[in-house]
């Protein structure tokens, strides 16, 4: 039979790596975080100075301001992904000619590096080039500018953000739809339930499971988006879409103060972490079997 | 189920479909379009083609270079990945080891944090700790293909886990009764079964890889710069280079299109790490 | 962080959740953390240790480790 050593063999140079670039950088950026650090200074020292970074952190208004924007960022487009992906894997349940090729272009901004979706929307809304403010102008002479304006540049960030992901909630609920069983659904309409006396209370409780699945999923990486909003925006105007991954990018990054840097770093996985855990242990853990 | 006229279907996603396909086709009309003509009335259907983009692109000894290095990384992260994965996956799935529930969800937090975060850790380990005398991993093709593991290494093993429960035990278990080695074992027992599973993995973890773009930007200057990364310098504070940048954006889509073609069924339980089946 | 029930006491604890030793720490410096940030944040200017704040986690961590 096998043997333990050999398993732990074959595992080892997996746990190696992730410990290296995983693991090892998390607690090295975590005891960073704890010093007062700058190599370019004329002290390049580290010099351990308690939680002074972490005290000027919850004072630092630009990065509060980019946990807000963020927050706010990741409801909106959430919300309208799933909203929009229900409908559309409703739409998708009815049988008519096409279907799977329907599917398939349905699915293709999945692929596209969000560097690329940046920038092909970057190429659709930057003002005098860009066909979304050309259209709007001249139909409804609304003047949309990203680069001034915060509200469109948020906006356009959002519906960009709902092109790229709406395909996955609409083929993950594709996927819960079709597996529900069809005979409750049968009964109720026998018993005389409406349209959304059945949604509420058969079709939500069946799909929850995949339906929050979903959110966490996307949640989690609309938490994480950078590429395609650095891209589109910058960030900009302002700090209007400085989302936290864009601000540790732009703002914390480039400047040489790594012990602060490390301690945004470490309240952003922080922040992360709880979410994640809290939506985990909350809505999935008791629902779902266990990995 | 009430009967519905079908054309009614047909045309709602007929106009989804539009709206799905017209960022890509606009990526495509910018990138065949001189740069004199961006700046007048925009034009929904293209009259003429103007390769002058894609011959400039291809002519670029830079650009050459970056697409280059896009391809060594990502191959070799994805075969790199795909075995170690596989191997891990192997162990996990037939061994008794302690705590190996804890190692599966601990890879997959790996995958959750944020890349942000961990940008700056890599770049102080990268430049001043994972060095050898003079050799640092930074700026190097096997330093991103070994930071790619960070969030493929887990995909990868997530993505072989169901494969590998689903061949039987007792196939291998009766082929070490019969002496065979456990490397023997793995090799012309397990691999072929698992191969449909391992090339799913393979394509995917090639295309993330692919696709990836802050690592690169943050831990590259110029040696192992890929062609995400080359995308964004064609934005400068003094002007973009609209057509160069549409360009760069073809040549990035088109490889990752082609892969996509050959896995499209799997493609939701990749993003979803299978929480929610495709 | 959560899933491995099986290898902790299960005795009922105060926690709405089934926990396990782990999560139980896990959750003591998750309130640890959030506890310090706030304290950082709103009480340390009037004067009151940041150390006060590292009691107080301190006590209600202890408490969730071995009553959650």
């Amino acid at each position: 039979m096998h043997s333990k050593k050999l398993g732990w063999l074959l595992l080892s140079p997996t746990l190696l790596i992730l410990g290296l670039f995983g693991v090892f950088p998390f607690l090295y950026v975590l005891w960073v975080s704890f010093h007062e650090w700058n190599p370019f200074a004329a002290n390049p020292a580290k010099l351990f100075n308690w939680a002074e970074n972490y005290r000027k952190l919850v004072f630092d208004s630009q990065f509060l301001a980019s946990l807000g924007v963020t927050f706010a960022f990741a409801v909106f487009a959430v919300g309208s992904e799933i909203l929009l992906g229900y409908f559309l894997a409703q739409a998708f349940l009815k049988d008519f000619p096409g279907k799977a090729f329907f599917r398939t272009i349905h699915t293709l901004p999945l692929i596209m590096a969000p560097i690329i979706v940046g920038s092909v929307w970057k190429l659709m809304a930057t003002p005098s080039i860009g066909v979304i403010p050309y259209i709007l102008k001249h139909t409804v002479g609304f003047d949309l500018n990203i680069g001034t304006s915060a509200v469109a540049a948020f906006t356009i960030t959002v519906i960009m953000d709902i092109w790229h992901w709406t395909p996955l909630v609409t083929l993950t609920m594709i996927a819960a739809l079709v597996s529900l069983p069809p005979d409750p659904f049968e009964q109720a309409q026998i018993d005389g339930a409406g349209k959304r006396q059945i949604f509420w209370h058969i079709t939500l409780p069946m799909i929850r499971p995949a339906l929050i699945a979903t959110v966490f999923i996307r949640l989690m990486d609309a938490i994480r988006t950078v590429d395609e909003v650095l891209m589109l925006t910058g960030g900009g105007p302002g700090s209007a879409t400085r989302y936290v991954g864009v601000h540790i990018y732009k703002e914390v990054f480039p400047r040489t103060n790594y012990g602060y840097g490390s301690a945004v770093s470490i309240v952003v996985l922080y922040l992360t972490i709880v979410i994640c855990w809290l939506l985990y242990v909350g809505l999935i853990a008791p629902r779902v079997r266990k990995v | 189920m009430k009967r519905r006229n079908p054309w009614i279907s047909i045309t709602v996603w007929t106009a989804i479909s539009f709206l799905t396909l017209f960022p890509i086709y606009w990526l495509f009309v910018i990138s065949v379009k001189p740069a004199v003509d961006l700046f007048s009335t925009p034009e929904l259907l293209l009259k003429s083609f103007y390769w002058d983009n894609y011959t400039e692109v291809l002519n670029n000894p830079t650009l050459r270079g970056y697409m280059l290095n896009s391809l060594i990384i990502s191959s070799c992260n994805a075969v790199l990945v795909t075995i170690l994965g596989f191997l891990a996956c192997y162990a996990l799935t037939r061994f008794e080891l302690a705590g190996k529930e804890s190692i599966f969800f601990w890879t997959i937090t790996n995958r959750m944090a944020p890349p942000a975060v961990f940008l700056l850790p890599l770049f102080l380990l990268f430049t001043q700790v994972y060095r050898i005398g003079d050799f640092s991993l930074a700026d190097t093709k096997l330093g991103m293909i070994l930071v790619y593991c960070t969030f493929n290494l887990p995909f990868a093993i997530w993505t072989l886990r169901p494969t590998l429960d689903a061949i039987p035990r007792e196939l291998d278990e009766a082929a070490l009764v019969d002496g065979a080695t456990p490397w023997k074992v793995i090799s012309h027992i397990v691999f072929p079964l698992a191969r449909p599973g391992i090339a799913v993995t393979l394509i995917l973890t090639w295309v993330f890889a692919w696709n990836e773009y802050l690592l690169a930007a943050t831990l590259t200057n110029f040696n192992a710069r890929t062609l995400t990364t080359g995308l964004s310098e064609y934005v400068t504070t003094t002007g973009t280079a609209w057509g160069v940048m549409a360009t760069i954006s073809v040549f990035t889509l088109i490889p990752a299109l082609i892969v996509f073609s050959l896995v499209q069924r799997h493609i939701v339980a990749g993003l979803t790490f299978g929480a929610v089946k495709g | 962080m959560s899933n491995q029930p099986e290898t902790g006491a299960r005795r009922p604890g105060f926690l709405p959740i089934e926990t396990n030793w782990f999560d139980r720490l896990f959750i003591a410096v998750v309130i640890w953390v959030a506890l310090s940030l706030l304290w950082l944040r709103l009480i340390e200017p009037l004067g009151l240790s940041i150390w006060i704040a590292t009691a107080i986690s301190a006590v209600v961590g202890a408490v969730i480790i071995w009553r959650g």
